[in-house]
């Protein structure tokens, strides 16, 4: 009997870390962000482009500018900032800004952001191709100033991303992109 | 409880498995055999090359079949849309003949299609959308190779059905075909036709899934039937004209119906007693492969060392020479002349030698490299047979994913080749109709010094190709190395001016001194596919066996039997 009852627990508990994410497992506990929000890139990459096919699936109210400025935010009605982070040369190239140009405009979108009480959601989709030199300059800066933040598991490989949130902002961590919608999604107010 | 118990091991193995991040996998990458070697960008593919051998297929059978494999194996970076180069040395053939199935610029076009008011080059307008769309070769190229070269025994089915069979039971996705649909997210989302191919419900397949393309079953079926017309007139040309030109484009019927393929004599020279064979024009290749490594026989490798910080010069100096002369002389030459015997002559590299000083990094030779950047988003394979029987193919539809413009219905996806011509009037690779732009692309065939066949050779990487497939060579030749030790081993790039690149794993002693000779360095990763991926065979004659080697900077393997 006790030996059954050993089994059923272990079998449970693999089945739970087997099954998608549920909303119980996220580490988000409540909503924190209020529609409509301002899609973005740090570090101009692709991916921002994934994030955008995921808010529209998941009926999300956005708008996107991947180098929206500080001083545009007073020109929208955004509530939430969502930020994809992800260096890419070749991206940064067709956009025409240098990487350390980059860093400033996030810098001082993030700046205003807070200052207008926006709350700032950040995302890590890329994975291990998302790192790097050029990704964790963008990553180091970015991370500490979001509110919540979802990475795809791949990409924090090293936990730097765990590091970087600490105990201060609720970090879910999801296995693929299609799984990144969940999160988000309960993120915001309905 | 055992049961349990091994059970438990057994979940946690798999999820480990599944759940681990998968480091750049060097093992399994060689094959030797005795009988033959294909080496690809894709293991399903050499394995289709092998069983060509294997029914009695000689190697031009093999790599044409191996070739349309790819096509559906890696759409990324070739296919039925594309073009390349084949050299192909038969044990019979005094000299190596050279297919050139390079992309054609349609006739409407003119140097000055990509301009806009300003004046200025209109952005993405060379490589993405219909106006970037070159007139494809691949299947008239690949159809003359099994026509002529062939052995006759196997029919246009037989090499082409392994292809039609992938389509249809869907190509794996792996580590790096994820990363490659990531990174070509935006375009790929651009582009219905597709996006409904190559993305899963709007996202990026990921490891492990499969992607399945019956429409490009159905045009591989319609090639075995009709051969070229099936692509170049017809129903297919039909729906590539109508959906290029939907996307910008001024692609014609004429056009397809036009396109030839060039047979052309192999560029040739000789290092250290081997003999080289390459591509000429409209590959800038074959000729600067040929150049550099004449310039190398002047100054004493081994001696300067495997890797230091003077080897790492010697070839920033001469890759910065080469680049000079790519600039300013290169071309298709059906349209301008190019001093090929010069290039490739042993006095000129010379010549060009005691331009080099050991102890001190040049200034630009030229201002600049008006070329400007290449897309490295090609395919090279190479069989050998114990025969001796080589082929080396290298082949592209350029950028990954190409122009974006899939054909709806037919599967395939056209190339953006127009953007390896100068965008601009006044170039010796300017725009003109019916020309073909400059390629870097160098398939490459060696004979040892008693003439057999030794060495077949390529790589993918647009201007990084030739310095590449250089440097491999001479760690063969000149330092010993196994074939696949030597595409291993870390690689440097230099182009005209600028910094010299250095692949990641690149010795940390040799860095001080290279700064030391005053050059600008910059690192790349550790396993780069900036620096090609090269798949080459060695044939060892002593042991009678064949050695292939391939990349893992790239998905590649080799297969012997």
């Amino acid at each position: 009997m006790k030996r059954s009852k050993i089994i059923m627990i272990v079998a449970a508990a693999m089945m739970a870390a087997c099954m998608p994410l549920s909303l119980a497992a996220f580490n988000l506990k409540a909503p924190i962000a209020t529609p409509p929000a301002l899609l973005t890139s740090i570090g101009q990459s692709a991916d921002v482009e994934m994030a955008k096919a995921i808010m529209n699936r998941a009926k999300l109210s956005f708008s996107m500018d991947s180098l929206v400025k500080a001083q545009a935010l007073a020109s929208t009605n955004a509530k939430t900032l969502i930020v994809v982070i992800g260096g890419s040369s070749k991206g940064l190239g067709a956009a025409g800004i240098s990487a350390d140009a980059e860093l400033e405009r996030a810098k001082a979108l993030l700046a205003e952001a807070k200052k207008r009480g926006m709350k700032i959601i950040g995302l890590h989709i890329g994975g291990e191709a998302r790192r790097g030199e050029l990704s964790d300059r963008f990553i180091n800066m970015a991370v500490p100033q979001c509110d919540y933040f979802i990475v795809v598991e791949e990409g924090n490989g090293d936990g730097l991303f765990t590091k970087l949130c600490g105990t201060k902002i609720p970090l879910d961590t999801v296995q693929k992109i299609s799984q990144v919608g969940g999160p988000l999604a309960a993120a915001f107010t309905k | 409880m055992k049961r349990f118990m091994l059970g438990l091991v057994l979940f946690a193995a798999v999820l480990g498995a599944v759940s681990a991040q998968l480091p750049v996998n060097l093992y399994g990458r060689a094959a030797v055999g005795a009988n033959g070697v294909v080496a690809a960008a894709k293991p399903e593919a050499s394995q289709v090359g092998i069983d060509i051998l294997k029914k009695g297929g000689n190697a031009v059978d093999a790599a044409v079949a191996t070739g349309f494999a790819l096509g559906v194996l890696e759409p990324n970076a070739t296919g039925v849309g594309g073009g390349g180069f084949m050299i192909i040395k038969l044990k019979d053939m005094a000299e190596p003949v050279v297919i050139d199935f390079r992309e054609m610029a349609p006739g409407k076009a003119t140097p000055t299609m990509y301009l806009g008011a300003d004046g200025k080059v209109v952005p993405k307008s060379t490589y993405e959308g219909g106006l970037s769309v070159g007139v494809p070769g691949e299947v008239k190229g690949l159809l003359y190779a099994l026509e002529h070269y062939g052995s006759g025994k196997l029919t246009r089915a037989d090499v082409i059905q392994p292809a039609i069979q992938w389509a249809l039971q869907g190509i794996p996705v792996t580590v790096n075909l994820e990363s490659i649909i990531k990174d070509n997210f935006g375009k790929l989302v651009k582009y219905e036709n597709g996006a409904q191919i190559y993305l899963k419900d709007g996202l990026p397949y990921e490891m492990g899934d499969v992607i399945y393309n019956p429409d490009l079953a159905k045009t591989l079926a319609k090639i075995v039937k009709e051969g070229e017309d099936a692509v170049y007139k017809g129903e297919i040309a039909q729906a590539i004209v109508d959906e290029v030109q939907k996307r910008g484009g001024i692609i014609t019927l004429d056009d397809l119906a036009n396109y030839q393929i060039k047979v052309r004599k192999a560029v040739e020279g000789d290092y250290r007693g081997y003999k080289v064979y390459s591509v000429p024009p409209a590959s800038s290749g074959g000729t600067h492969l040929v150049e550099i490594l004449n310039i190398l026989e002047n100054f004493d490798v081994k001696k300067i060392g495997f890797q230091t910080p003077q080897a790492a010069h010697l070839w920033s100096e001469i890759l910065k020479l080469t680049f000079a002369d790519r600039s300013k002389y290169m071309g298709d030459t059906d349209f301008v002349k190019v001093p090929l015997a010069g290039l490739t002559s042993k006095e000129y590299a010379k010549a060009q030698a005691t331009r080099i000083d050991l102890n001190a990094s040049m200034n630009p030779p030229q201002a600049g490299d008006p070329y400007k950047y290449e897309s490295g988003s090609t395919t090279h394979f190479s069989v050998m047979d114990k025969e001796g029987n080589m082929v080396a193919v290298t082949k592209t539809i350029n950028y990954f994913f190409g122009s974006g413009v899939v054909i709806p219905g037919w599967g395939f996806i056209m190339n953006d080749e127009m953007d390896d011509f100068v965008a601009t009037p006044g170039s010796v690779n300017s725009v003109e109709p019916g020309k073909r732009p400059l390629s870097s692309m160098s398939p490459t065939l060696v004979l040892d010094s008693e003439g057999r066949s030794f060495m077949t050779i390529g790589s993918p990487g647009a201007t990084r190709i030739f310095p590449t497939v250089a440097q491999v060579i001479s760690n063969v030749i000149d330092f010993g190395f196994p074939i696949q030790e030597a595409i291993l081993a870390p690689r440097v790039y230099q182009a005209a001016s600028g910094d010299l690149h250095l692949e990641g794993r690149y010795p940390v002693g040799a860095l001080d001194g290279i700064k030391k000779l005053g050059h600008g360095v910059s690192i790349h990763g550790d396993w780069d596919s900036y620096f090609g991926g090269v798949h080459a065979i060695v044939y060892d004659y002593d042991a009678g066996l064949l050695y292939g080697g391939a990349d893992p900077r790239r998905d590649g393997q080799a297969a012997a039997f």
